[in-house]
């Protein structure tokens, strides 16, 4: 029987061992790497020396639009470098990001969100390559004032368009209602008032908690206003302010959640409708309003069996806030991309090549396919782009436009789960409150921010 | 550890039943004979020691360190996971919940099981083809599963659909959308997927009665329901003892299904540890999760093992 022990403590110590080298691995290779990221955030406008033939991953998002696939097949061809795409479900897609890369697996391009909130949970400073000097953050704008940037360092790229926060209406209902549409709390309150007297049969607005991540929206919406200039949510990032304290928007916003809930204002399975179902609804007439964002839009496209037409004519779009319509952003995943530090310099250098080439070279022929908005200086705007679009993108141009609180501020995942119950009457606001601060300190302890 | 203690019942019910009635001594000693039992027994001692004990031993470590996606430094931190798990209102509803569905899960499937095995007992051609009907949910991948059971039972899926019909008035509850009826649902769904192997087991249990007991016992006067009582219940106590232990570790360790029909909503009504530990891993907090998944190993290790222990002391009886 000695001998039989023996064999488990042996192959326990070696795997062990194992795991030992593996973490120092890592570690080292991320200290190896300190010096070439820093020379790449000097030399920005030294040739990358990218070699063809080179092999890279890239870990993106599998609701990438098809202009988006297709910009990766134009880099291939343009550069030789051969790209090999590895995708993470949109469902779930924090998720699974996350869990790969605990793994200590890295991709050689990484797309993910660029808000700092979720910057932080990479331990950029350690895992990614810092990419300040590099010619497109100077020609976009004050985009990196928010995004992609932790302490002065610029670690990603965004090539694509702000996701715009709002709501969506059905034109027809809202006429039928005889409703305009409403700049904050209380003219919310009314209106779904008025839809249910006037417009029956129809859900004043349809919540889908059965998707989780939408039910974040209408809340985060009626706090947009309380973030200009990202103030509060640096307020919360730094410690001087609480999501629990007396009367902070967060709880407002909550509460007043809570009455559009018992006025009846949301469709009776709200904890479990998915946000097809609300699409649907939107474009059938079934359903006045959802909150929503405008990367959603060819959603709706998708319910009203593709006649773009039709939504445009259809659905309308409008800012709202607690106290004030504000139009509530945050910079958008898809099209973000980040650089992990992977110590080969073959496979940095045409890593760093993609990222020139999708800023650059590739971003006119991107912008004209996928008929977005361009947030690089120097393309213009392609024709084509939906009524809908522009409508949303005119909100966002005239203002207030503020970047949601959560943006900024690391530990607020689990807030959906939260509303969740609240749609269930399983929490009060200040519970939310209290609860999702709680969350923030355990997140900002291990990030080991500054005011913590 | 659960798989070495299940595998004799769940290899071979028929002849654990037997032996059973054999005298203990020469049960104990037949193993040894030959010396060579130790090289037999080294693969499942492997395998136990790499993907289980080990596994085990290094995620115990993790469930105590500040391990998260936010620093590259990972620190003991004591038993602070578990504080934090608790002051936010995690632990102990995710462990309820746990308890709770796999007792569901539980009656459900023995409510169900051991009637349909009754009835299938007979080796005929209908038979069989019921059998293998019955299996096939064991078949079906648990997500796929639990997407199809989703569109069942929706708001105004074909299970409402059905009731309608029958029932008086609209039937069009949102079975996994009611915090009073998502559970028992899932729970449901997951007893569901797995009665077809716990039937089957239950039907070689019944199969390796002897005959001639039942003929005595028929001789002796006892009606159907004594000699299901007093002979058939008894001598399926290995098949029981391996089902329950089945059904408890499967249940306990639930989230596919969960997963895929309800993701833990709504609210937290339906979630189980290892969805509560999806969560907390999802944000980064590899620490709390490794403590939830340590709860769950603990769970299962404190429930099953005694349970076993106890049912196979009355297996002997």
């Amino acid at each position: 029987m000695r001998w039989m022990l023996r064999a488990i403590v042996a192959i326990a110590l070696l795997v062990a061992a194992a795991f030992t080298v593996t973490a120092c691995g890592s570690s080292d290779d991320s200290s190896d790497t300190n010096s070439t990221a820093g020379s790449v955030a000097t030399v920005d406008t030294e040739p990358t020396g990218a070699k063809p033939g080179t092999k890279i991953t890239l870990w993106h998002n599998s609701a990438d639009p098809p202009a988006l696939r297709q910009l990766y097949r134009d880099f291939e061809a343009d550069t030789g470098i051969e790209l090999e795409t590895v995708a993470n479900p949109s469902a779930g897609f924090e998720d699974t990001t996350l869990t790969r890369w605990a793994s200590g697996s890295r991709p050689d391009v990484l797309e993910y969100h660029p808000t700092v909130t979720n910057l932080l949970a990479l331990n950029p400073r350690a895992n990614l390559r810092d990419l300040s000097g590099e010619a497109y953050i100077a020609k976009s704008g004050d985009l990196y004032r928010s995004a992609a940037t932790v302490d002065g360092a610029t670690y990603g790229a965004v090539i694509g368009f702000p996701q715009v926060f709002g709501m969506f209406y059905n034109k027809t209902v809202f006429e039928r209602a005889g409703v305009e549409p409403p700049q904050n709390a209380a003219e919310l309150v009314a209106a779904c008032e008025a839809i249910l007297a006037r417009a029956p049969g129809v859900t004043p607005i349809a919540e889908s908690g059965g998707s989780q991540w939408p039910v974040q929206v209408l809340p985060t919406l009626l706090m947009g206003d309380a973030n200009p200039d990202n103030t509060w949510g640096q307020e919360l990032r730094a410690n001087r302010a609480h999501l629990d304290d007396d009367g902070s928007p967060f709880t407002r916003a909550m509460e007043t959640y809570k009455q559009l809930k018992d006025d009846g204002c949301f469709n009776r399975d709200a904890a479990s409708a998915t946000v097809e179902n609300s699409v649907r609804g939107l474009v059938e007439g079934k359903v006045a309003m959802v909150a929503l964002h405008s990367d959603m839009i060819p959603a709706m496209v998708a319910a009203a069996g593709g006649d773009a037409a039709r939504v445009d004519r259809e659905i309308g779009f409008f800012a709202i806030g607690g106290e004030a319509a504000a139009a509530t952003y945050i910079p958008s995943p898809i099209g973000s991309y980040y650089l992990p530090r992977t110590g080969d310099g073959d496979r940095e250098a045409a890593a760093l090549e993609f990222i020139r080439y999708v800023t650059d070279r590739g971003y006119g022929r991107y912008i004209e396919a996928a008929r977005a908005f361009p947030v690089i200086e120097g393309t213009p705007e392609p024709a084509g782009i939906s009524a809908l679009a522009r409508e949303v993108k005119a909100a966002y141009d005239r203002g207030p436009a503020n970047i949601a609180y959560a943006a900024d501020v690391p530990g607020v995942g689990g807030v959906m789960v939260l509303i969740n119950k609240l749609l269930i009457g399983e929490v009060e606001p200040a519970e939310i409150s209290e609860q999702t601060q709680k969350s923030i300190e355990q997140a900002a302890k291990a990030a080991k921010l500054e005011g913590w | 550890m659960a798989s070495s203690t299940l595998t004799p019942a769940a290899g071979a019910p028929e002849q654990t039943a037997v032996r059973a009635s054999e005298p203990n001594p020469r049960r104990r000693k037949s193993p040894r004979e030959g010396g060579h039992w130790k090289w037999f027994a080294l693969p499942a001692v492997l395998l136990v020691a790499i993907f289980f004990a080990l596994p085990f031993v290094l995620n115990a470590g993790f469930a105590f360190s500040d391990w998260s996606g936010y620093s590259e430094e990972i620190g003991f931190n004591g038993i602070d996971n578990f504080r934090t798990l608790i002051d936010q209102e995690i632990f102990w509803p995710a462990v309820r919940t746990t308890l709770l569905y796999a007792v569901l899960v539980l009656v459900f499937q023995m409510a169900v099981s051991l009637p349909l095995a009754l009835a299938l007992e007979d080796t005929n051609r209908l038979n069989t083809v019921y059998r293998s009907l019955f299996f096939v949910p064991v078949l079906i991948s648990p997500l796929a599963a639990g997407y199809i059971w989703k569109g069942m039972l929706a708001g105004n899926g074909p299970i409402n659909g059905l009731l309608s019909f029958f029932l008086p008035g609209t039937v069009d509850t949102a079975w996994l959308g009611d915090p009073t009826t998502a559970l028992p649902a899932v729970a449901l769904i997951e007893a569901w997927k797995w009665s077809g192997l716990i039937t089957l087991v239950y039907i070689a249990g019944l199969k390796s009665i002897p005959k001639e007991l039942l003929e005595a016992a028929t001789i002796d006067g006892a009606n159907a329901w004594t000699r299901f009582w007093k002979i058939k219940l008894r001598m399926l106590a290995p098949a029981l003892t391996f089902n329950v232990a089945v059904t408890l570790a499967v249940a306990l360790m639930a989230y596919d299904v969960v997963a895929a029909t309800t993701a833990g909503g709504p609210g937290d009504t339906t979630t189980v540890l290892n969805v509560a530990m999806r969560l907390q891993w999802g944000q980064s907090f590899f620490g709390p999760a490794s403590a939830l998944s340590l709860t769950v190993a603990t769970l299962v290790v404190i429930t099953a093992v005694p349970l076993v222990m106890w049912l196979r002391k009355k297996e002997v009886n």
